[in-house]
């Protein structure tokens, strides 16, 4: 696990996500991707 | 030697302040003022204050560009209102009057008051509602007169509820919330979903000109009683010159340290509605970048007018809001860097609801709110954080007789239900100068 920055719309939140040991890739899994970064991005769009 | 400029930057249409005909009419700037200027055959020519000042420019305030028609195809606005296909926006709100009866006798208000033998009954409003739902439009705001003075209020909110209406709003002067605690509970368990709470300042001198008495006392019951239901209130204080326009950074401190039982402030530039025999002088109006830079100045730069950007739902020039979320040693805007906003876009109407769906309704509990973490820039805290502590600073100015303008009016989202129509606010309040 690698705590990962995410950016969007200029502002940015930390998570920790699946890393790759050899690539250091970080692998978003679904759940994550229409769960809470949805709605991280629902919360930070303008009306 | 005074040099000063005169543009014509912008023509619209209006109406005669005296026998409201409509009128052409143009935005003309002279200096760093711009006016509504008209003229009519038989009551003369009429020039209003419509925006003061550069910051910002007038012309740099959003992206609205009016319709590209000849004026045969232009709509009889305001006389032809109900919604019609001239109108430009959608129904974001619906304001439904429940009584015209109030409990205060305010110099300034929208609302006519009456004796209470017009209040529709819940089984009238019922069928409105239901009717609204059918049309998709689920967010209502109950105002009147004052909704609080109806015993069955609690009842019309749960006919609401019962109908579909997903968000529903109280437009209060918050008198009764104050002292009735029980009435506040049995609103929230009839499905209440927050307040707009009349709330001119914190000095009871404000009260006692714009309302006949002090109130102060009975508002910060009213928020407590409120809070106490988990009921989100937004403050709405009205703006006058030489009353309250000192007192914008106050209410935004106050506002902000009652977070997140209040969530929000919604300036209202004062508009004149009623009897004015004689035209309010400008000097009695304050324009939106006004309220701007009276917000910046007052809170110290605290919120800047950077933060806060154009309605994207109504024309620009009807209001701004800027989203917030209050962190515990600082406030963080969320708005200037989200790009410009979605003007005039099909669906905006639709997000303004979400929008301000989402952060005037209180949807966590006191334990959430108070058991976030201390790192927000931690995904999980920051997401609690912004649902439980996010602030919107909003306004809209409202026109009057003399302020009104065609284009503007066609832009409006906020409507209210007249006997089975929808009319835009401004249409619907629209009063000549002789009342």
């Amino acid at each position: 696990m690698k705590k990962t920055v995410f950016s969007y719309l200029g502002h940015t939140v930390a998570h920790e996500v699946p890393t790759c040991p050899k690539c250091g890739k970080v692998f978003i899994p679904e759940e994550l991707a229409e769960g809470k970064m949805a709605e991280v991005e629902e919360q930070l769009e303008d009306k | 030697m005074t040099v000063s400029s005169h543009k014509e930057s912008a023509n619209t249409s209006s109406v005669c302040p005296v026998c409201l005909k409509r009128l052409p009419a143009a935005v003309v700037r002279r200096g760093l003022t711009y006016f509504l200027e008209k003229e009519c055959s038989d009551h003369g020519r009429f020039s209003t204050v419509v925006w003061r000042g550069e910051n910002p420019r007038l012309e740099d305030w959003g992206n609205y560009m009016p319709p590209d028609e000849p004026a045969e195809e232009q709509p009889d606005c305001p006389s032809g209102c109900g919604l019609c296909a001239g109108h430009l926006q959608k129904t974001c709100c619906v304001v439904v009057e429940v009584t015209q009866r109030c409990d205060l006798k305010c110099g300034y208000c929208f609302a006519q008051s009456g004796d209470g033998s017009t209040d529709p009954s819940v089984a009238q409003l019922s069928a409105s509602f239901r009717a609204l739902v059918e049309n998709g439009n689920t967010f209502v705001q109950l105002s009147g007169g004052e909704p609080t003075v109806r015993n069955d209020l609690p009842e019309i909110v749960a006919a609401a509820r019962d109908a579909g209406c997903e968000n529903i709003q109280l437009n209060s002067n918050g008198v009764r919330l104050g002292k009735d605690r029980g009435f506040v509970k049995a609103l929230a368990e009839a499905g209440l979903s927050f307040v707009f709470m009349q709330f001119d300042g914190l000095d009871d001198r404000i009260y006692e000109s714009l309302r006949g008495r002090p109130l102060k006392a009975e508002k910060l019951a009213a928020i407590d009683a409120c809070a106490a239901e988990l009921l989100g209130v937004t403050l709405v204080p009205t703006i006058v010159p030489g009353v309250n326009d000192q007192h914008i950074g106050a209410i935004l401190d106050f506002a902000l340290s009652k977070s997140p039982a209040v969530r929000g402030v919604h300036f209202q530039p004062v508009s004149y509605f009623g009897r004015y025999p004689q035209p309010p002088r400008d000097s009695k109006r304050v324009t939106l970048p006004e309220v701007l830079s009276a917000i910046e100045e007052q809170t110290s730069g605290k919120i800047r007018i950077a933060d806060l950007v154009p309605s994207g739902c109504d024309h620009p020039r009807c209001g701004f809001h800027g989203d917030f979320v209050i962190l515990p040693d600082s406030i963080l805007p969320l708005t200037s860097k989200t790009g410009s906003s979605c003007c005039q876009a099909e669906d905006s109407h639709l997000k303004n609801r979400n929008f301000v769906a989402r952060r005037w309704k209180r949807t966590t509990t006191a334990c959430e709110e108070s058991c976030c973490g201390e790192d927000y820039t931690e995904m999980d805290t920051f997401l609690a954080r912004i649902k439980s502590h996010g602030f919107t600073i909003t306004a809209m100015a409202f026109q009057d007789a003399y302020t009104l303008d065609i284009e503007r009016l066609r832009r409006c989202s906020l409507h209210v239900f007249d006997n089975g129509n929808l009319i835009p606010f401004c249409a619907r309040y629209l009063t000549p100068s002789q009342g």
